[in-house]
This record gives C-alpha cells, structure tokens and sequence, in this order.
C-alpha cells in the first residue's frame, strides 16, 4: 500500500523552498517590486555568520586623531592604527560572525562590527583615549614588500583586485618579474624561465615561497605596505642599448633594483622616490609605479 | 502461538527496494544540498521576516519553535511506536506537529544556503553546515519510508525519525543556543 500523506509533506516542503528561494532572488534584485515590500531584503551583509574571505577596510577616527587600516582574512583580522609621529600600533585579533575583536601587546584594543562595505567600531586605551572610528572597504588595490628569509632577495608585490604583479631581485644579478592573481587568500605569480611566487595573505601579511630562477628559491615574508613603498619600472634605451630596470621600494624608502640590457646585468640606478626620477649614463630618466593589474611579464 | 515474527519483520525482499530508495534518496538531497550551499555564490542578504531585530534572531526562533515541535514529535512518536493502541488522535498530533516543524525551519535553510552557504570557518559552523545537509536527507528519507510504511520492518520509523530529531536538536544548538549564549535572549 502506497500512502500520499508523506509525498504531499515532501511536495509542500519543496513547494514552500521554491517560494521563499524565488521570493529572496526577486528582493537581491535593486529595484525590483518585491524589494519595495514591507519584508525588506537586508540589502547589507546581515549580522550573521560570514565576513568576507579576504579585504582591506581603511578609515578614520570620528574625531580624525588615527587613520585605521584593517586587513580581514577569513575569521582573523589584523590592524593598524596610525596617528603620525611614530605612534603607531599593529593589532591583531578574530572575527565573529560579523563582530571583530583585536588587542595589541601595547595595550591599545579594537572591537567593531562589518556591515557589507562599511565597518564600525571602538579604539580603546590609544595613547589614553577610547573613540569610535569608522571604515570602509577600500579598493583592494595594495602593495605587499618584504624580503627572503635569509634576506638574499627584496620584493615587492602590487595587487589590483584579483591580479597582482610582483619584482623580486638582489640588487645586483637576480630579478624576476611576476605576473599573477590573488584567489581568495591565496597568491600565486610566475615569470620565465621557471621564476614563480606561491604566498597567502594572513591579515596584514603575506608569506610564501619565491622562486626567482630555476633553483633559486627563498621563503619569504612580506607585509603591506604604505607608500613609498611599491613596484617600480623603466624600459629605456641606453647608449642604443633596450634596458629594463625594475625596483622593489620597501616602505621605509630602502630599494634594490636591478637593470637588464640582454644579457647584462647591472645594479640599477638609485630611485628618486620625491618623483620617480633617475639618472643614468649622464641622462635622466623617470621611472613608473607597476599596478596590479599591469602586464610585466610578457606572454 | 499466533503470532509469527514474520509479521513484525516483513520479508526482506519486501522491503528493501523501497528502503534503499528512501535512502538513497535522502542521500542525494543532503548531498545536493551540500553542493549547492558549497558552489552558489553567497549573496550575503535575504529576505527579513518581520518582527526580529536580525534576520539571525529570525532563524533563530523559528529553529528553536521548530525544536519544540520536534519534542512533541518525539513524545507522540515514542507512543504510537510502543503502543498499538495509541488513540487516533495521537497519529494525528504526530502528523501535524512534525508538518509544522518541518516547514518552520524551510525559511531558515533558504536563508542559510542562499545567502551564507555552506561555511567551514569554525567547528561549529562546520557540524551546522553538515548537520543542516543531513537533517534535511534523513527527513526526505523519513517520509519516503512512510509512503510504504506496511512494507518497512518496525526499526525503520524510529531510526529514521530519531535521526531527524537528533539533527535538528543538533542544528539548533549549533546555531540557536549559541546565538542566544553568545548575545542574548531577545526577539
């Protein structure tokens, strides 16, 4: 004997699942009638469990006494708090279903909460002082410097989005440039003749391993950073010659480039960072930011 | 004398197509589940149900009515599996109890799935997520063991709804209970 009560559930579950599915694709959409109803779609990330897998939020105190820079990456986030004059604090901490916690060893502490591109907070015990601050979620365009664990080579690394280009050299005779993309926490870039860099993003930093030839390969750590800090190139002629320079600029100004003209290799030329100039051989030259999403390495 | 164990155990042969079906089946849908919370793209919104500061304390009383439910399922249904005389009336509180807990929780996984997805950031979220996945299989297959009831063997109701129970019970303390220890007892 066949009975039909059990299938009609079944079939008023799944019919009830249709309309609830339907009704929430109709509300994501802006402007739509069902999104004008009284049951209003919660048009930001509701406070429920997920934050975003990786972004960066940046803003500012209410009374603008710290810039606040805040890197989440899946359920860790890291921060810094920046009021000029040297006094600037780096915290760490996890995020909560949309609620975020950080502490310093310094004292300083943070708590907040993410609502989609925007997130809210308190600074509490910076220099003295307890203030809200407020971010938002910043473009995820971010330079990330850092050297080799034995510090044979510098890099630095551009990302836009998901692309990301990077520089890596010793500043006399290994360079590499690498080309490549950020998927979620991870980064991956590679270059020719076997040059590659595989990292992940954990808060503030980046770690990984980079390979700037066959056989030369470093682990690495990097942390984001704040102008000057970049990826620098020229292509020049120099006495008729086609010259590639690249640099990696670490935020503090220090910088290791390398110029390439065929087969030569040669320290490259100091950087002016005031405006990107140099000199060389007699003449002057300026040289260009790399973005993230800029080819450097040719295909 | 009368009685022949055959008739609390039907023959095998009888039963089994149906049950792996049933199971088979509910198999499928937790997977499916799984799948899709895992592979759509989480649109971090859905539609608010009235009346709740958040969509989170929304699902969460809806679980937690759904529990409640549950526990008369429970209760209504340990009665009619040992007693076979249970009033008419008991199968019926059985029925529409369950029907009532099983679509209160429907706008709580369309929430989960569609707008979160399935989560794997911490063990709690994980157990939610896979629990959420099984609780909706084992119903699927409960009520498919129902279509053929005369044909299933005694043990199958019980387990299949103690699985449901269970899982539900489970989802709630994963999300519900720790939503309410975490920020409050509040609509």
């Amino acid at each position: 004997m066949t009975r039909l009560g059990p299938l009609i559930t079944l079939g008023s579950v799944l019919a009830l699942a249709v309309v609830f599915l339907l009704a929430n694709t109709q509300a994501g959409k802006p402007g739509s009638a069902a999104a004008s109803v009284t049951t209003a779609p919660t048009t930001t990330a509701p406070t429920t469990t997920s934050a975003p897998l990786h972004a960066l939020y940046a803003g500012r105190s209410s009374g603008n006494q710290v810039t606040v820079a805040i890197a989440i990456n899946g359920h860790k986030v890291a921060a810094d708090l920046n009021a000029g004059q040297a006094s600037e604090v780096s915290l760490q901490g996890s995020v909560n279903g949309s609620n975020f916690t950080l502490t310093s060893h310094s004292g300083p502490a943070m708590t907040g909460s993410i609502s989609g591109q925007d997130m809210f907070g308190t600074v509490t015990g910076f220099l003295g002082q307890s203030f809200p601050f407020s971010a938002a979620q910043a473009v995820v365009e971010a330079v990330y410097t850092g050297r080799s664990s034995g510090n044979q080579v510098t890099l630095a690394v551009a990302t836009d989005g998901d692309k990301a280009a990077a520089y890596v050299c010793n500043g006399k005779t290994i360079e590499a440039w690498l080309q490549g993309s950020v998927n979620g926490n991870q980064v991956s870039l590679t270059g020719t003749k076997g040059a590659n860099l595989t990292g992940s993003l954990s808060g503030l930093d980046m770690f990984g391993t980079v390979t700037a030839s066959a056989g030369l390969s470093f682990p690495f750590s990097a942390e984001l950073s704040p102008r000057p800090a970049g990826v620098f190139q020229a292509r020049i002629a120099v006495n008729g010659l086609a010259t590639r320079i690249g640099w990696a600029v670490l935020p503090d100004g220090t910088q290791l480039g390398v110029a390439v003209a065929g087969t030569t290799k040669y320290p490259a030329p100091p950087l002016d960072l005031s405006n990107d100039s140099f000199t060389l051989g007699g003449a002057s030259f300026t040289a260009a930011a790399v973005a993230g999403n800029e080819t450097v390495v040719s295909p | 004398m009368t009685s022949q164990p055959v008739a609390a155990y039907p023959a095998r042969d009888q039963y089994a197509k149906p049950l792996l079906v049933a199971l088979l089946s509910g198999c499928g849908v937790a997977l499916a589940l799984g799948l899709y919370a895992k592979l759509h793209h989480p649109t971090k919104y859905a539609l608010d149900v009235a009346g709740f500061s958040s969509p989170l304390y929304a699902k969460a009383w809806l679980t937690t009515a759904a529990v409640v439910f549950a526990i008369v399922q429970l209760i209504t249904g340990a009665r009619l599996t040992r007693q076979a005389a249970a009033p008419a009336w008991m199968a019926t509180v059985h029925r529409w109890s369950g029907r009532i807990a099983i679509l209160l929780t429907v706008p709580v996984i369309i929430h989960c799935i569609y707008a979160l997805g399935f989560g794997t950031y911490s063990a709690r979220v994980i157990a939610h997520s896979v629990l959420g996945c099984i609780f909706y299989g084992a119903f699927v297959t409960k009520m498919l063991c129902l279509v053929r009831r005369d044909a299933m063997p005694k043990w199958v109701l019980p387990v299949m709804g103690g699985v449901v129970f269970v899982s539900l019970v489970a989802l709630w303390a994963t999300s519900a209970l720790w939503l309410f220890a975490t920020k409050g007892v509040h609509s």
